[in-house]
């Protein structure tokens, strides 16, 4: 057992309003800057919906994440010969395209135009070249559209759907929508890092967080089409990649990262986790459909004496082991089981979990509703207007299962606090759907309390950062005085 | 063409359809300044498009993204089509208010001067108890006690914008 630490988190999409107020705080905070202006390091997308850049998730086109080929994983978009060929073209690199031209508007129009029988007005003027632009495409194109001939209708998760799923999704009074908010997965099995030719790429040893160093990138790009999330950014102006850092300098003062600190639905949350990081490969080569169930035994159970005395014997903190006991993250993923990796079958072990949302029921089948037709409680969260289909697609490498789990789970949960609060639920029917769904009360009310009676710090338990025992080599702290979050050049005290 | 609401004096300038025109809340708006923002409209589509459904689109030969032109006895807006399947047929939206002083072309039915913006199209109509008056809230101000969204609820003409012109 090689036990690490890793700062993960959960989104809970039930509660996501889709008001990218995220999206901003980060954007103000980090990606305001030339070069830098088409990167959204946080984003909010319209599912169902071809997100930012345009059908990232067709892995086709972009060639992002793991394979298994022969019982080995192998880079989709690198490999030692293939970098050669590929350094200075890489075909499936997204381009201005695929993601958007950034723009603004010529405002000095409006105090400059001379003297005229109409109106001045600003045009759009394009933010790479300065000149006028026809808006073609933007980061959230496809926002709010729920179902668009051109967008919704290419996502790449309506593949599996059947052809009266697939009507039913663009059909008004039938269609359904939900919000789908990304940022850069940390994962635990990071393909960005590992398709770098300079080495530039590398995952935090204290708290997993997936890092491009600047000295050492030299913008080959690898790392944009290896990512099958596409969370790395290329920035033109200074010739290094970019990507969300988890606002580290935040961590390290015992903030929680902008995006989550600002969150208006509270629908993020944020903890340590334990993982044994020697079964990482073994983990990554699973079938698809033990994927989620592996990442999950990755996760180790932070009271188990036997998992102390190894964290500690890595030289991992009492303070983040206690951290990682209080983790929110944990509760949602290994013990309530409601919480599921994004696309795992691209095997990069994304360490941000999202609860599936609940979905209105289909209006109506058979000229009647589907109230209380059946003696099946939860014929409901297969009847949903979001098909299991594309759901599973999501969040369970194709398998329903561990979608209708989590959905069961959820439902069961309401039940129980309707019983409570609105009493037109009897006890047996509220014990009943409990057992069903594989739930406790006492579990039910922990997931009610952590999902709607939450504070700021049960939502983020963030550790003390430990940067006096950083496993990496820090910046020079003479030329980084009086920043946040300098370190030490010599002498780590654990290693890799 | 059958006069109708706020279509008895304009003409059918031809390939256009009557559809029910409304300025709902929009979601960006979330104050009522700072919505259209460089910031905010391009986490949109850099302008307030007209939402109409893909069905309406069908028959006015549109793309999404496409620029529309918009008009009833009232006014002329000019601006890009959003095509949703969220929408139903017969209907069109556009989120109140975008300024007028970013990404407004000319209007070739207002003989080519500059288009108006949302509420160009509506028009108030006072009804007794938004007159009353007399007494604090009650007393009409304009943008402050007034009819509200569902009294901009209208109809008009929307085409294909032929050209564009700024």
């Amino acid at each position: 057992m090689d036990v690490r630490s890793q700062v993960a988190m959960v989104f809970h999409l039930d509660k996501c309003i889709g008001c990218h107020t995220c999206s901003v705080a980060c954007k103000n905070i980090w990606t305001d800057r030339k070069g830098a202006e088409y990167m959204w390091w946080n984003n909010v997308e319209t599912k169902p919906g071809t997100g930012f850049p345009t059908a990232w998730e067709d892995q086709e086109k972009y060639d992002g994440g793991w394979e298994l080929e022969n019982g080995k994983l192998r880079l989709k978009s690198a490999s030692k010969t293939q970098t050669i060929f590929n350094i200075f073209h890489h075909p499936h690199m997204p381009t201005m395209d695929d993601y958007y031209e950034p723009w603004t508007y010529d405002y000095q129009e409006l105090f400059n135009a001379p003297p005229g029988e109409d109106q001045p007005v600003a045009r759009p003027i394009s933010m790479v070249t300065g000149e006028l632009i026809n808006i073609q495409s933007g980061p959230n194109w496809d926002d709010d559209l729920g179902g668009s001939p051109i967008y919704a209708r290419n996502d790449p998760n309506l593949e599996s759907l059947t052809p009266e799923a697939r009507r039913q999704l663009f059909a008004v009074e039938e269609l359904v929508m939900f919000y789908f908010p990304r940022i850069c997965n940390h994962c635990l099995n990071p393909s960005c890092v590992a398709s770098c030719p300079s080495g530039a790429l590398y995952k935090r040893g204290e708290d997993g967080i997936v890092l491009v160093d600047q000295n050492r990138c030299r913008g080959w790009r690898a790392c944009v089409p290896a990512c099958p999330y596409k969370k790395v950014y290329y920035n033109w102006n200074v010739g290094k990649s970019e990507k969300c850092i988890l606002c580290y300098p935040r961590l390290e003062t015992g903030q929680a990262p902008a995006c989550f600190h600002s969150c208006v639905g509270r629908i993020r949350y944020l903890g340590v986790v334990l993982y044994d990081a020697s079964r990482i490969e073994e983990t990554a080569k699973l079938p698809a459909d033990q994927l989620v169930e592996g990442q999950r035994r990755l996760i180790l159970d932070p009271n188990d004496p036997e998992v102390i005395a190894a964290a500690r014997n890595n030289g991992i903190h009492d303070s983040v082991i206690e951290s990682a006991q209080k983790s929110p993250v944990y509760q949602f993923v290994n013990v309530w089981k409601i919480a599921l990796p994004p696309h795992i079958e691209y095997r990069t072990m994304p360490m941000l979990f999202y609860v599936p949302p609940l979905a209105p029921v289909m209006s109506e089948r058979q000229g009647t509703t589907l109230t209380n037709i059946s003696e099946d409680l939860f014929h409901d969260i297969d009847d949903a207007r979001i098909p299991m289909k594309f759901m599973a697609s999501l969040f369970g490498a194709g398998h329903e299962d561990y979608v209708r789990y989590a959905l069961r789970k959820q439902k069961a949960v309401r039940w129980y606090r309707r019983a409570l609060t609105v009493g037109d639920v009897t006890a047996e029917m509220v014990d009943r759907m409990l057992r069903e769904a594989d739930c406790s009360r006492e579990e039910a009310e922990a997931i009610y309390r952590l999902t709607s009676l939450c504070t700021f710090e049960q939502r983020f338990v963030i550790p003390p950062m430990h940067r006096e025992e950083a496993i990496e080599m820090m910046e020079d702290p003479m030329e980084h005085k009086q920043e946040t979050g300098f370190g030490f050049l010599h002498g780590p005290r654990r290693t890799m | 063409m059958k006069e109708f609401g706020d279509l008895r004096f304009t003409q059918d300038p031809g390939k256009s359809l009557m559809l029910n025109y409304m300025t709902p809340h929009g979601k960006w708006k979330i104050h009522s300044t700072y919505s259209d923002n460089q910031r905010m409209t391009t986490l949109s589509r850099g302008i307030e498009p007209l939402w109409i459904s893909e069905i309406d689109a069908a028959r006015l030969e549109l793309v999404d993204n496409d620029w529309v032109e918009i008009h009833n006895d009232n006014g002329v807006v000019v601006t890009r089509a959003a095509v949703s399947a969220r929408i139903p047929p017969g209907i069109c939206i556009q989120y109140h208010a975008p300024e007028r002083t970013y990404s407004v072309p000319k209007s070739p039915l207002r003989n080519g001067k500059r288009a108006g913006g949302h509420n160009s199209l509506t028009r108030i109509r006072m009804k007794p108890n938004l007159m009353v008056g007399g007494y604090g809230q009650f007393t009409f101000h304009f943008n402050y006690w007034g009819p509200t969204g569902v009294n901009r609820d209208t109809h008009i003409l929307v085409r294909k914008l032929p050209n564009l012109e700024w």
